[in-house]
């Protein structure tokens, strides 16, 4: 008897949705983003508000990576739908806060698919996946350096226009 | 488990009291033997059927005292069958696809280790 799930696709129904999971957590990510953009542009924040549709581009095309991969591996890529993204903030750091979190469940993410890929023994899942572990190396310094200015350069005065100021200056180039 | 005849060319997958599902190597295809009727799906189909049977909340089913009847309508997109099912189908239904797809993936276990490591 032939082996016609594997025939068809590359990775298991399991690796499959976890992988459409992240698509739809990706997705989220990019859309939380756009929100903050939005808020900190409203709240004169200029900077801030680019680096946030930076990272909003970056983020749909992550989601867009592990579409493809799904759809290129046999599987069956399925278009997210995404609710519920918080679009008031408190305060500027607050909206910093919950971009750190948010990198710091997509790694997560990543490590349980990248677990699950071992049991399965799928490398070439694990291969994929290898790009986007490095990638969340650069996404959580960038989120927790933004937040360092915070403590660096203090709130008081003009520190939040210094803040806004340096946020769009974050960058990451280590060759580690 | 691998029985296959050279009339048909259908190897037995998984069957209990109520159905059966064949695999079809030349098609590469099931034929699920249920509720009266041999279907064919294809492998899209197939995972299709599987994920819309797993998502009925059977507990629910059970509970439910409302006197709405306990039929349930599997329909699936793209698909030329459809099922109408009474609960108790649904679970024999579920219980086929259950054993089918453990033996779907025995079968893949088997490939993985006889077959590819001889190539």
């Amino acid at each position: 008897m032939k082996d016609l799930l594997r025939i068809k696709s590359l990775i298991s129904s399991d690796i499959e949705a976890l992988l459409n999971q992240q698509v739809k957590k990706e997705a989220f990510s990019s859309s939380a983003y756009l929100a903050m953009a939005s808020w900190c542009n409203r709240n004169g924040y200029d900077f801030s508000s680019e680096y946030f549709f930076k990272q909003a581009e970056e983020e749909r095309h992550h989601q867009l990576k592990f579409y493809k991969y799904i759809l290129d591996m046999g599987g069956n890529a399925v278009s997210p739908e995404v609710t519920g993204i918080k679009q008031e903030y408190n305060s500027f750091r607050e909206v910093f806060e919950d971009a750190l979190d948010q990198e710091i469940s997509v790694t997560n993410a990543i490590k349980n698919i990248y677990a699950r890929c071992m049991k399965e023994q799928d490398f070439v899942t694990m291969e994929f996946l290898n790009w986007f572990l490095k990638e969340q190396r650069e996404e959580e310094y960038k989120a927790r350096r933004a937040l360092e200015l915070f403590e660096v350069i203090g709130e008081e005065g003009t520190g939040r226009w210094q803040i806004d100021k340096h946020v769009g200056q974050i960058k990451y180039d280590s060759e580690a | 488990m691998i029985a296959t005849t050279e009339l048909t060319l259908w190897t037995d997958v998984f069957s209990t009291k109520t159905g059966a599902v064949y695999q079809c190597d030349a098609e590469r295809c099931w034929y699920v033997d249920f509720a009266g009727k041999v279907a064919r799906f294809d492998h899209r189909n197939f995972l299709k059927l599987r994920k819309a049977v797993y998502a009925i909340d059977i507990e629910q089913k059970l509970l439910n005292t409302t006197t709405d009847p306990d039929v349930e309508i599997i329909f699936i997109c793209a698909c030329d069958h459809c099922y109408v099912l009474s609960l108790a189908q649904i679970i024999s239904l579920r219980e086929l696809l259950e054993g089918t797809f453990v033996m779907l993936e025995l079968n893949h276990i088997i490939h993985d280790r006889l077959y590819s490591n001889s190539l």
